[in-house]
């Protein structure tokens, strides 16, 4: 069981080549940290992965446990297991936030199977508490008027409502402060488990100090340039991507 | 005239005078029926509304005698609700001194079959909202009349219905709210082959909170105008909105402040799917003399379809000094990234933009019951 990513290459619609080529493998159970500098492509490898209608997909293939991936619909590919947390969460007028993930919820149901209003809410009310999130949050629009960290704790509630095989998190630690950053790698952390894998993308070494990877790719230009182990972090950390110069050359 | 012996020669001076003024606006209002035409695509006010098939055909139903009539009820409406007769001078002299827009020779057609419907005279507190509820399967006129005595706490529901596939409904509303007085009041109205509906709101320092929601009319026109007579009165208009087929929705407001020092605020939204189309027509006019007035008007549409269209035009006429005026309007189709954010979580396409185009008409709703 894993994703299988294969000479992926995407562009911007009608626009320029983002992804040259990318091959990445992520076995169920595993965290796996992109980093890269500004440009590189990690945000749009999460969109193309999701389906996003700004991206073409140009050439090479996805697969999820054995299922195309670039064949399904941007739904079917969040009810086969894939989500994603958005670097810029997106607000919602009017539709409050307990309603859309009661409607996420019920997509996964069987026709005729309805959504337990109680346990649901039980399940919804104990996410918040971990995530350190005001039950008032239910009843509001979805993201309307919340800060940047409100947003991306948002998500990750939804993330743990979801219970996603894959889960993408796009420069989630962007925006948080050093106690939301805490917060929101514990609810990471707690999900982590055998049959759940991780993407963490993100420019900086202390979201992975708290949600530690074990495969850490370098993203440059459309391509996964550099694979390793946690010292690839510590390098990036200590001397930047100044490295990349020298992998090219 | 006669006088009550107790009087001062001052006040009844100051009655003669209101009196004549009274009879000098009756005339007057009396003169524009009689120089007004009816709707024609070379009036500003129709310009976009179809009047040759819409209006000329209300025109010629009303004109004819079959008068088919419909239903008026009212629920906990207690001793503040009277049914409405022919005999009924005060309010059809109201009626005939109520401002249109572009629809004098309309109005005029109305009063000639005055008569029915309900007034509403508030002078408690409402415990539970006074339902209002009319239903036609032919064409019915009614008129509502709703006065609101200083201080009281009013809320009021009404409804048209339609109840076959050619009904109509012309409805004329007078809403007065008084000093420190709240009036909030909803109508809806729905499934009718025309529908016309004249509103005026005289707000004399109270605070009136109007919504109103059509829905499946073939052919639908609303005229609100709402007037600010006294310092402090809040107006806040809402409607929302969703047309399907090949509805069309025409829409005109005026948001007229005679004295400065009061606030009104105007929020209408509509959703357009299949080759429905949408008419807002709005205009916030600040007489000579009205500083410190604040005044919005924001028309949004949300288009599900490339076939629908809108013609909004928002307006603004101020003479005065000193005020805080705008409008706005945007029309666009919905938003992607919204529709790709309940996608991405495993909603269905149909379940995703049926969620998002409601939430973009509960906005006008949340605002209304006041929870934004």
């Amino acid at each position: 069981m894993s994703l299988i990513i294969k000479n992926l290459c995407a562009r911007v619609k009608d626009g320029a080549d983002i992804l040259n080529g990318i091959d990445l493998e992520i076995p169920t159970g595993e965290v796996h940290a992109i980093m890269g500098p500004n440009g590189s492509g990690k945000s749009t490898l999460s969109k193309v992965l999701c389906g996003h209608p700004d991206y073409e997909v140009t050439g090479g293939s996805v697969t999820m446990d054995g299922q195309d991936l670039l064949a399904m619909s941007v739904d079917e590919r969040s009810r086969a297991g894939l989500f994603l947390a958005f670097q810029y969460p997106v607000e919602v007028p009017g539709v409050s936030n307990a309603n859309f993930m009661r409607a996420a919820m019920q997509a996964r149901l069987p026709k005729g199977e309805d959504v337990d209003a109680v346990a649901f809410y039980k399940q919804l009310r104990g996410h918040m508490k971990e995530l350190g999130m005001d039950t008032k949050f239910t009843a509001r629009a979805v993201n309307e008027g919340f800060s940047g960290g409100e947003k991306k704790r948002n998500d990750i509630l939804q993330m743990m409502m979801l219970q996603p095989s894959y889960a993408i998190l796009d420069e989630t630690d962007s925006g948080l402060d050093v106690d939301a950053l805490r917060i929101v790698s514990e609810g990471v952390n707690a999900m982590r488990a055998p049959f759940r894998s991780f993407i963490v993308i993100t420019h900086y070494k202390r979201l992975l100090d708290y949600i530690r990877p074990d495969v850490v790719h370098v993203l440059s230009k459309g391509k996964i340039v550099k694979t390793g182990g946690f010292e690839l972090v510590d390098h990036i950390e200590a001397h930047g991507f100044d490295f990349l110069k020298n992998t090219e050359a | 005239m006669d006088f009550p012996a107790s009087m001062s020669m001052e006040e009844a001076f100051a009655l003669a005078e209101a009196e004549a003024k009274l009879n000098a606006a009756l005339q007057e209002s009396k003169a524009r029926f009689e120089q007004a035409v009816l709707p024609n695509r070379l009036n500003e006010d129709w310009r976009f509304g179809r009047p040759h098939k819409y209006a000329t055909a209300l025109a010629e139903l009303l004109q004819s005698d079959t008068h088919t009539q419909g239903e008026a009820n009212v629920q906990h409406g207690g001793d503040a609700a009277v049914r409405l007769t022919a005999e009924d001078e005060d309010l059809r002299q109201t009626e005939l001194l109520m401002p249109t827009i572009g629809s004098d020779a309309l109005l005029g057609l109305h009063l000639e079959r005055f008569g029915s419907g309900y007034a509403l005279y508030i002078e408690e507190n409402t415990a539970e909202p006074i339902h209002i509820h009319y239903s036609t399967a032919g064409l019915y006129t009614p008129s509502t009349f709703i006065m609101v005595a200083p201080g009281v706490k009013a809320e009021v529901v009404e409804h048209h219905e339609g109840l076959g596939e050619d009904a109509g409904m012309f409805v004329t509303r007078n809403i007065q709210v008084a000093e420190g007085a709240e009036l909030k009041i909803s109508l809806s109205s729905n499934n009718m082959a025309r529908y016309m509906c004249i509103t005026n709101i005289q707000n004399m320092g109270g605070a009136v909170k109007h919504l109103t929601r059509h829905e499946g009319h073939a052919w639908a026109r609303e005229e609100t105008v709402a007037e600010t007579y006294t310092e402090g009165s809040d107006t806040r208009l809402f409607s929302a909105n969703s047309l399907s087929g090949d509805n069309i929705l025409d829409q005109h407001t005026r948001q007229i402040h005679h004295v400065g020092g009061a606030t009104s605020d105007l929020l209408y939204k509509n959703v357009l799917d299949d080759k429905s189309t949408a008419i807002f027509a709005g205009n916030i006019y600040v007489a000579p003399g009205a500083h410190r007035t604040d005044a919005y008007q924001s028309n949004r549409n949300m288009l599900l379809s490339e076939k629908a269209t809108v013609n909004s035009l928002p307006g603004l006429e101020i003479l005065a000094d000193k005020v805080r005026c705008s409008h706005g309007s945007a029309s666009a189709p919905m938003d992607e990234e919204q529709l790709f954010y309940l996608l991405s979580r495993g909603i269905p396409q149909y379940e995703a933009q049926k969620l998002v185009a409601r939430g973009f008409m509960d906005d006008v709703l949340a605002r209304f019951n006041g929870e934004a």
